[in-house]
């Protein structure tokens, strides 16, 4: 007899279990050296620490430093790694550590050679539109008037959307010291804008193109 | 200023900024990925091979660091336990330290560092203790002449009779004879502290003082001299009798020792050519002073007229005073005017020492050893000749060709100052 034929839909889910495997197979092949275990960690994870770093610096270019610079770091100590569960925060950990070295760095080398901040930054965003590239260009040269650990923890919460005890754990901080990094940045981005009548025209362009 | 309706809410203007920076950021494409991936592959064989690198050389680095800290750390504890190096001449040390003459020219003690110690001849006295920090010798009976090379870190110690020299950086010298209980000291540099039966506690010479006890009389004498005085001086110092008794104004040991002018006594000139009485100077320690009358008399001309004696003298004077040159030049104008003095021949073994000291020419004195040993079999230096040639040979040829001096020596010296080297030589070999 033939059975009618149920319209049950199908999905593969991949259960916790099998994650924790591949990232513990994925661990074990990066500890000793293998080449797919390498390739498989970078197509997984690089695109993520790369938006995180774009994002934070406002440079495509840095960003993929950040990235090799992350990668690179994390391939020589990944022997550390305890639960391979945490690759994606380990990884992660480690990129949040170089962003914020590499702001430090932008702020002294900025800071020694008397230059604009925002001069050192090369946006290639995906917006269209001039305004929006305009916007963001000038949004980013305030962010550069942050100090380094304000405009990371900025970034992350408001860009990364981590809750304030990912942003502590990753930057290894407390979460009080998140809190009020959060608040002193935003308040004073809010000061700066505010006195700057451009970014009242320009955010309704941008609500009008978006 | 107000804000008004119209104009945006910063926190909303924030987060419209901060949604735009969000989604503006494109996704890496799969392109840009695997150019990152090779990139990475080159970074990390590169860094591997930078890494090895820096492992190796700070591998390196710290085996060389290492290295030189072992080798400091040996050199200083080395130096630090090794006693004061010296050499003995004209006689040897026997058991319990005492000094042997080997002839009747008297004996030299010349340590590394500079300092040196000259027994006149007959003079008895024991080699008490050598270290790293200095020496304590005794004379028992005689005179000696110290001349130490000033170091805050050694201390030299002088015994003569009940009396105790401390030293530090000074020339003098000293006497002590038994059978009369007098002590004498005439300090020609630096300053000396003298412990013994002296009233008044320890007493302190400086350079120019001239110190008489005699404690059979009770009598402590501290006279002042010029440097005309102590030329004098020296040339009467020899025997300690002629010591004029007007000089010897006593003063009871209970009184302080009052340091007292002195008068010159009658002597004949100190730089005459004939009077040169530099065996004398040499006997006081004075070798400055004979060298002084060569530079100012010229060097070939003091060679072509001092007397053999004198030139003998010189010859100990310019070694004491490590110029080696004029030592060599005054030993050969001893061969070559006086070849058939008793000098002469002693002649043939210090200018194997001379070689010995110039550096680089250490096979050079072989020869005049051989020389000695052949004219003076019995010599008062035989035994010495013998034994620095072994030493020599040992140190050009090696040890293989000096074995047979070894046993030479041996058979020939059985308890001389060298024996001791010959047997671990024939022991190791």
């Amino acid at each position: 007899m033939p059975s009618s034929r149920s319209r049950v839909s199908l999905s593969l889910v991949v259960s916790q279990g099998r994650q924790e495997t591949c990232n513990a197979e994925l661990v074990r092949g990066l500890i000793s050296g293998e080449g797919w275990a390498i390739g498989e960690t970078w197509h997984r994870f690089a695109p993520m620490v790369s938006m995180m770093a774009e994002r934070c610096l406002g440079s495509r270019s840095e960003a993929e430093d950040i990235c090799q610079e992350v990668f690179y770091r994390m391939l020589r100590r990944v022997k550390s790694l305890r639960e391979p569960d945490r690759l994606r925060s380990y990884i992660y950990s480690f990129a949040v550590r170089v962003v914020r070295n590499a702001l430090r760095r932008r702020k002294v080398r900025a800071w020694l050679s008397f230059d604009e901040p925002e001069n050192l930054v090369d946006l290639t965003w995906e917006a269209p539109d001039m305004e929006s590239r305009d916007l963001l260009r000038r949004f980013h040269r305030l962010l550069d008037r942050l100090t380094p650990r304000d405009r990371l923890v900025f970034s992350l919460r408001r860009m990364e959307s981590m809750t304030v005890e990912e942003i502590a754990r990753a930057m290894d901080i407390s979460e009080s010291t998140v809190k009020r990094s959060m608040a002193h940045a935003t308040e004073r981005l809010s000061t700066w804008m505010d006195d700057d009548p451009g970014f009242s025209g320009l955010v309704e362009t941008l609500r009008e193109v978006r | 200023m107000t804000t008004s309706s119209h104009e945006p809410n910063p926190s909303k203007m924030l987060t419209a900024l901060a949604n735009l920076g969000r989604d503006g950021v494109k996704r890496l494409t799969r392109a840009e990925l695997d150019r990152g991936l090779n990139a990475l592959h080159d970074r990390m064989i590169t860094g591997e091979a930078r890494r090895r690198g820096l492992f190796r050389w700070s591998v390196i680095g710290a085996a060389v660091i290492m290295s030189t800290l072992a080798i400091l750390h040996w050199r200083a504890a080395s130096v630090s336990v090794r006693a004061l190096a010296y050499q003995i001449e004209g006689g040897r040390v026997v058991e319990g330290g005492y000094l042997r003459e080997a002839g009747h020219s008297g004996m030299a003690l010349l340590f590394e560092e500079g300092s040196t110690f000259v027994l006149t001849p007959g003079t008895r006295g024991r080699l008490r203790a050598v270290n790293k920090e200095g020496a304590r010798v005794t004379i028992d009976s005689g005179k000696a002449l110290f001349r130490i090379t000033p170091s805050n870190d050694r201390h030299w110690w002088v015994e003569s009779g009940p009396f105790l020299i401390t030293v530090k950086g000074t020339v003098f010298v000293a006497s002590w004879e038994p059978t009369t209980e007098r002590f004498e000291l005439r300090l020609q540099q630096g300053s000396v502290v003298v412990s013994g039966p002296v009233s008044g506690g320890d007493l302190t010479l400086r350079a120019g003082q001239h110190l008489v006890v005699n404690l059979a009389k009770a009598e402590t004498l501290i006279t002042e001299e010029t440097p005309q005085d102590a030329a004098i001086m020296s040339a009467s110092a020899v025997e300690p009798s002629s010591v004029p008794p007007t000089q010897q104004a006593s003063s009871a040991r209970s009184e302080p020792a009052v340091p007292q002018p002195r008068t010159p006594v009658t002597t004949p000139p100190v730089n005459s050519d004939s009077e040169r009485h530099w065996a004398q100077k040499l006997a006081n320690g004075q070798w400055d002073r004979i060298l002084e009358d060569v530079d100012r008399t010229g060097v070939d001309a003091t060679l072509n007229a001092a007397s053999s004696e004198d030139l003998f003298a010189l010859a100990n004077a310019a070694r004491y005073s490590r110029r080696t040159e004029l030592a060599r030049d005054a030993l050969l104008a001893e061969r070559r005017r006086f070849p058939n003095s008793p000098r002469a021949l002693d002649a043939l073994f210090l200018l194997g020492r001379v070689e010995e000291s110039r550096g680089g020419r250490l096979s050079r004195a072989i020869p005049w050893y051989d020389e000695y040993l052949a004219l003076a079999p019995s010599g008062s230096y035989a035994a010495e000749a013998l034994g620095r040639k072994m030493i020599v040979t040992k140190e050009t040829g090696g040890a293989t060709q000096a074995r047979a001096i070894a046993e030479e020596y041996l058979r020939r010296f059985p308890k001389g100052s060298y024996a001791g080297t010959a047997r671990t030589l024939l022991r190791v070999h």
